[in-house]
C-alpha cells in the first residue's frame, strides 16, 4: 500500500477526477453561457422598451364596407368595481359595462335635449312635479320578464330603497317621492319638488330600467338583467366581464346608427389597470380597444397605422381647483384671486399633456349646455404682477428667509390633501407645477398625503383643508348646484369643496333646476359662472378627455352625451 | 406521549396564538385608521350617499356598538371560522378569498419552484469557481436590486408586445402565467443562488469534503450528496423569507399583469377598508406563515440529524 505516496502527489497536482459534468473542463463555456445570458437580459430591454414601435402590418381598410355580424371585442379598461348594480355603485367602470346591458327610460341626445327610448313619450304636469312616462311595447327584459309600469316602479323604488345602499344613483333624483303604474304601460312619477334635471338623471345608466324578477333575488345572487343589446355572461372578479349579444333586441334610443339586434356576438371588458400593460395590449392585438389611452402614448398611437383614437371631451365640471373660502387666508377675496393669478394654467396644461387635454378657463366644460364663453372675463388669469400686488393689498407684505410671505409672523401657507389613491391623469405632476408657480409669488402649498379615511374625515368632511381638486363628470348645467350650492358640501352629499355659502348663488341655481323657461335658466346659470370665477372659488384646469383606443378592424363605435363608448352598432372588419 | 406529538402540540398552541395575535391586530390597525367606516362601505370618495344611506349601513354593520363589543363577536366569529361578510361585496370572506386563492397559489407555487430550481442550479454550477461566480453574482444582484414592477413591464414589452410569445389578456392557460413566474423567481433565485453558494463553498472547504475526495467520490457526488445538505440549512431558514417576498410581490405582479388574484383582493379591500376581507387575508397569511415555518422546523430535523438530538 502506498497510499500515502499517492495522496501526497494528488495535493501537489491538479486534481485529476473530474469525470462528473458538473465540474466542467472548460470554465470558459460556462463564461460564456453566463454572458449571453446577460447580453439577452440587454435585448430584452431593448425590445421591451421599443415595444409598441413596431409599424402594425395590417393596414387599416380604410373603406367602410356592410357591416358584419359575429366576433367578440375585447375593451380593456382601467379601474374595477365592487358591484355590477347600477343603483349600487359610483365607479365609472360600472356605468360603462352597465351601459350595454340596461336601457334607460329617455335618452339624451344633445347638451339639453331628449329623446325616447324606453317611454316612447311622456308628459311634464304644469308645476313641473309629476312626470308620465308611456312604455314601449313588447319589450323584454334578457330574462324573459316584460317591461312594464311595474318594472319601472320597481326599478325606481330599489334604486332609492336605503337598504340597497345606493352611492350614487339615489342622489341623481333625491326628489322623487314615489311612482305608480297607472296601466301596464304608463307609469306616473311624483317628485317632492319641480326638478328640471330629472330627465337627464332618468338618462344616465346608473337608473337604468332593471328587471323585477331579477331585483326580487338576495343580494348576495344579483345578476343584472335589463333590456340592453347585450346581456350578462359572468363576472371574474378583478379579471373581465363578458356580455353576449341579445338577439332579440328592439328598444333602440333615439338617435341611435342602428336597429336591432347589435353586430358583436360578444363583448369583453378586462380591467387593466397599468396604463403600460393596456395600451402595449392594444398595439400587439390582445385587445381590439382600450379606454384611458395614456397622454405621453396617445401621438405614437395615431401615428401607428391600423389604430385610430378617438378623443371625447367629458361635459360637466372641469377638472377643477376649489378654494375653501371659510379658511384662513382664503377668507379674503384678493389672496384668493392672488393664487388664482399666480398659476399659468395654461402652460402647465401644455407641457404636461402634449396638447391632448385643453386648459379650461371655466368651471363648467364646453361641451355642457348653459355653458357661458363670456364667463371667463371675469376669472383671474395668470399675471404674477398682479398676484403680488393683490397680496400686497391684503397686508401679505413681507417676505421670510424662504421666499414665502408673512402677515402678523404667519406664512401664507396653504393646505391641499394629496388623496393618492385618487391620483390619475399625473395631476399630481401638475398640483407640483401649480405648487412651484404660487412659490414665485411667495404662497406656500403643502401636500400632505392622507389615505381615503383621514381625506374623507377629516379633509372633505371636518374641513381641514385650503384647496381641493376634483372632476365631475356629468352633461347637465345643474352640476353647478352640486357644486356650489350651500346645502351641497360634501358631509351632505353634495360637491360644494369651496365651502361657498351665497344666497345669491344658491337663488340662481335652485330657480334654474326648477323653471320650465330654458331662458330663465341660462341666464341663471350664466350668472353662476360669472360669480364663482369673479370670487375666485374656484381655478378651473383642464377639461378631462376620454382617450379611447381602438385597433383599426373595430368599426361603428359612437359615443353618447356622457361620453361612453356605444358597441350597440360596433362590428369588426377585417 | 412521544416527543415528537409534544412538540408538535406546543407548535399548534403557538400557531393559535400567532392567529389571535394577527387577528387582534388586523382588527386594531383597521379601528385606528382614522374615518368613518359607513362611508368608505358606501363607496368610498367618489359616492354621494345619503346620511339615511349612511345610518342603515351603520346599523347594518354593528358600527354603533363600543368597540369591545365589536371585538368580541369578532373574535367569537372567528373561533367558529366565520370570517363574515365583505362590507363592498356582498359575499360571503371565505367565498371571495376561496374565489382567488387558486389563481395567486398557482402563480407563487409556480414562481417558488423556479426561483429554487434556478438558484440551486447556478449555486452548483458555480460554487468554487472565482470568474464564473463573479459572473453570477453581478446577474444575481441585477435580479435583486431590479423592482418586480420593471422586471415584469420589461419582459411584457418584449415577449408579450413585441415577439408575441407569452400573450397576457385574454387569454387564462399556463402561457400566460409564464412571464408572471419568471418576474417572480428572478429577485428570490438572486437572493437564495447566494446564500447557496455560499454555503456550499464553504462545505467544500470542510475537511470532510477533503476526506470524500481521498475516497474517490466524483464531484457530482460530493457536491449533491455532501456540500448541499450542509448548505440546505441557511436556504431553509431563508425559505420563510422568500414566502413573503411571493406574497408581497404577487400584489404588484397581479397588478402588472392584470391578472386576478387575492393580491388585487387585498389592495381593493384595504383602499375600501372591506374590513373582513383584510382581517381574513390576514389570518389566512398567517396560518399559512405558521404551517410553513413548522413544515421547515420538521425538515431541519431530516437534513440536520443534530436537530433531532436535541432537547425537544
Amino acid at each position: 500500500m502506498t497510499l500515502s505516496d499517492d495522496s501526497a502527489t494528488r495535493t501537489t497536482e491538479r486534481p485529476v477526477r473530474k469525470r462528473g459534468g458538473l465540474r466542467s473542463r472548460r470554465p470558459v463555456v460556462l463564461i460564456a453561457g453566463l454572458a449571453a445570458a446577460a447580453v439577452v437580459g440587454a435585448v430584452i430591454v431593448t425590445v421591451a422598451t421599443r415595444g409598441g414601435d413596431r409599424p402594425a402590418t395590417q393596414a387599416a381598410a380604410n373603406a367602410a364596407g356592410a357591416p358584419v355580424t359575429g366576433g367578440t371585442l375585447t375593451y380593456a379598461v382601467a379601474g374595477t368595481q365592487v358591484s355590477l348594480d347600477p343603483a349600487v355603485a359610483a365607479t365609472a367602470v360600472t356605468g360603462l359595462i352597465d351601459r350595454n346591458i340596461f336601457d334607460s327610460l329617455v335618452a339624451q341626445t344633445g347638451p339639453d335635449s331628449f329623446g325616447p327610448w324606453l317611454a316612447k313619450e311622456w308628459k311634464v304636469s304644469d308645476d313641473g312635479k309629476v312626470y308620465t312616462f308611456t312604455l314601449r311595447e313588447g319589450v323584454t327584459f334578457h330574462d324573459g320578464t316584460p317591461l312594464t309600469a311595474q318594472a319601472v316602479k320597481a326599478s325606481l323604488d330599489h334604486v332609492v330603497d336605503p337598504a340597497t345602499k345606493s352611492a350614487y344613483a339615489a342622489s341623481l333624483i333625491a326628489p322623487y317621492k314615489e311612482a305608480r303604474a297607472v296601466s301596464d304601460l304608463v307609469v306616473e312619477v311624483t317628485l317632492s319638488r319641480p326638478f328640471t334635471p330629472f330627465l337627464q338623471a332618468l338618462s344616465v345608466p346608473y337608473l337604468g330600467i332593471q328587471s323585477p324578477a331579477a331585483l326580487a333575488k338576495p343580494v348576495a345572487e344579483y345578476r343584472p338583467v335589463g333590456t340592453g343589446p347585450f346581456s350578462y355572461v359572468s363576472w371574474e372578479k378583478d379579471k373581465r366581464v363578458t356580455l353576449k349579444r341579445n338577439p332579440g333586441y328592439a328598444a333602440t334610443p333615439a338617435g341611435a346608427s342602428h336597429q336591432g339586434a347589435a353586430y358583436l356576438d360578444g363583448l369583453v371588458f378586462e380591467f387593466v389597470s397599468e396604463d403600460a400593460t393596456r395600451y402595449g395590449a392594444l398595439t400587439s392585438g390582445q385587445v381590439q380597444a382600450i379606454a384611458g389611452v395614456p397622454p405621453v402614448n396617445a401621438d405614437k398611437l395615431k401615428a401607428l397605422s391600423g389604430f385610430t383614437l378617438d378623443t371625447q371631451e367629458t361635459p360637466g365640471l372641469n377638472y377643477n381647483l376649489y378654494l375653501n373660502q371659510t379658511r384662513g387666508p382664503l377668507r379674503d377675496v384678493r389672496v384668493r384671486r392672488a393664487l388664482s393669478a399666480s398659476v399659468n394654467v395654461e402652460e402647465l396644461i401644455r407641457s404636461i399633456y402634449f396638447g391632448h387635454y385643453k386648459a379650461a378657463r371655466n368651471p363648467l366644460s364646453a361641451t355642457t349646455a348653459a355653458y357661458d364663453v363670456g364667463a371667463e372675463s371675469e376669472l383671474a388669469s395668470y399675471n404674477p404682477t398682479e398676484a403680488a400686488r393683490l397680496l400686497d393689498e391684503a397686508g401679505w407684505k413681507e417676505k421670510d428667509k424662504d421666499g414665502y410671505r408673512v402677515k402678523d409672523g404667519k406664512r401664507l401657507t396653504l393646505v391641499w390633501p394629496f388623496w393618492a389613491e385618487g391620483n390619475k391623469d399625473q395631476r399630481d405632476v401638475l398640483a407640483e407645477g401649480i405648487q412651484a408657480q404660487a412659490k414665485l409669488v411667495g404662497i406656500q402649498i403643502d401636500r400632505p398625503t392622507v389615505d381615503t379615511g383621514a381625506f374623507v374625515s377629516k379633509h372633505l368632511i371636518g374641513g381641514g383643508y385650503d384647496l381641493i381638486d376634483v372632476s365631475f363628470a356629468r352633461p347637465t348645467p345643474d352640476v353647478l348646484r352640486f357644486a356650489f350650492a350651500s346645502g351641497n358640501t360634501y358631509a351632505k352629499a353634495g360637491g360644494n369643496v369651496a365651502l361657498v355659502d351665497s344666497p345669491e348663488i344658491d337663488k340662481w341655481v335652485e330657480e334654474a333646476a326648477e323653471t320650465s323657461d330654458p331662458e330663465t335658466a341660462r341666464r341663471d346659470y350664466a350668472a353662476v359662472q360669472k360669480e364663482v370665477l369673479k370670487q375666485a372659488y374656484v381655478l378651473p384646469l383642464y377639461t378631462p378627455v376620454q382617450l379611447v383606443g381602438l385597433s383599426g378592424k373595430v368599426r361603428g363605435v359612437t359615443f353618447d352625451a356622457q361620453t361612453y363608448p356605444v358597441f350597440h352598432g360596433a362590428w369588426l372588419g377585417a | 406521549m412521544p416527543p415528537l406529538a409534544r412538540w408538535l402540540a406546543r407548535r399548534l398552541a403557538l400557531t393559535l396564538f400567532v392567529l389571535w395575535g394577527t387577528a387582534t391586530l388586523a382588527f386594531a390597525g383597521m379601528r385606528l385608521v382614522p374615518g368613518d367606516p359607513a362611508h368608505v362601505i358606501a363607496g368610498g370618495v367618489q359616492a354621494n350617499a345619503t346620511p339615511e344611506v349612511l345610518e342603515t349601513i351603520r346599523a347594518q354593520y354593528g358600527l354603533h356598538d363600543p368597540l369591545p363589543v365589536q371585538y368580541a363577536i369578532f373574535i367569537g366569529r372567528l373561533v367558529r371560522a366565520d370570517l363574515g361578510e365583505s362590507y363592498q361585496l356582498n359575499q360571503p370572506v371565505s367565498t371571495v378569498v376561496l374565489e382567488q386563492l387558486g389563481a395567486t397559489v398557482s402563480l407563487a407555487a409556480g414562481a417558488a419552484v423556479l426561483g429554487f430550481t434556478l438558484a440551486l442550479v447556478l449555486a452548483l454550477l458555480t460554487a468554487g469557481r472565482p470568474r464564473a461566480g463573479a459572473l453570477t453574482r453581478a446577474l444575481e444582484f441585477c435580479a435583486i436590486s431590479t423592482p418586480n414592477f420593471w422586471i415584469g413591464i420589461l419582459l411584457l414589452g418584449a415577449f408579450s408586445f413585441s415577439l408575441n410569445w407569452f400573450p397576457v389578456l385574454g387569454e387564462d392557460g399556463p402561457r400566460a402565467l409564464v412571464l408572471p413566474w419568471i418576474t417572480l423567481a428572478l429577485p428570490i433565485a438572486g437572493v437564495l443562488a447566494q446564500i447557496t453558494r455560499e454555503g456550499l463553498e464553504r462545505a467544500l472547504g470542510q475537511p470532510f469534503t477533503l476526506t470524500a475526495r481521498s475516497r474517490g467520490a466524483t464531484e457530482n457526488r460530493i457536491r449533491l450528496r455532501h456540500a448541499l445538505r450542509h448548505a440546505a440549512l441557511p436556504v431553509l431558514t431563508l425559505s420563510g423569507w422568500a414566502l413573503g417576498e411571493l406574497l408581497a410581490g404577487v400584489v404588484v405582479v397581479e397588478t402588472v399583469f392584470a391578472r386576478q388574484g387575492l393580491g388585487q383582493v387585498v389592495v381593493s379591500a384595504v383602499n375600501g377598508r372591506d374590513f373582513p376581507v383584510v382581517t381574513g387575508v390576514v389570518v389566512l397569511a398567517a396560518l399559512t406563515f405558521s404551517v410553513i415555518n413548522t413544515g421547515l422546523d420538521l425538515l431541519y430535523r431530516v437534513v440536520d440529524p443534530r436537530v433531532r438530538q436535541a432537547a425537544l
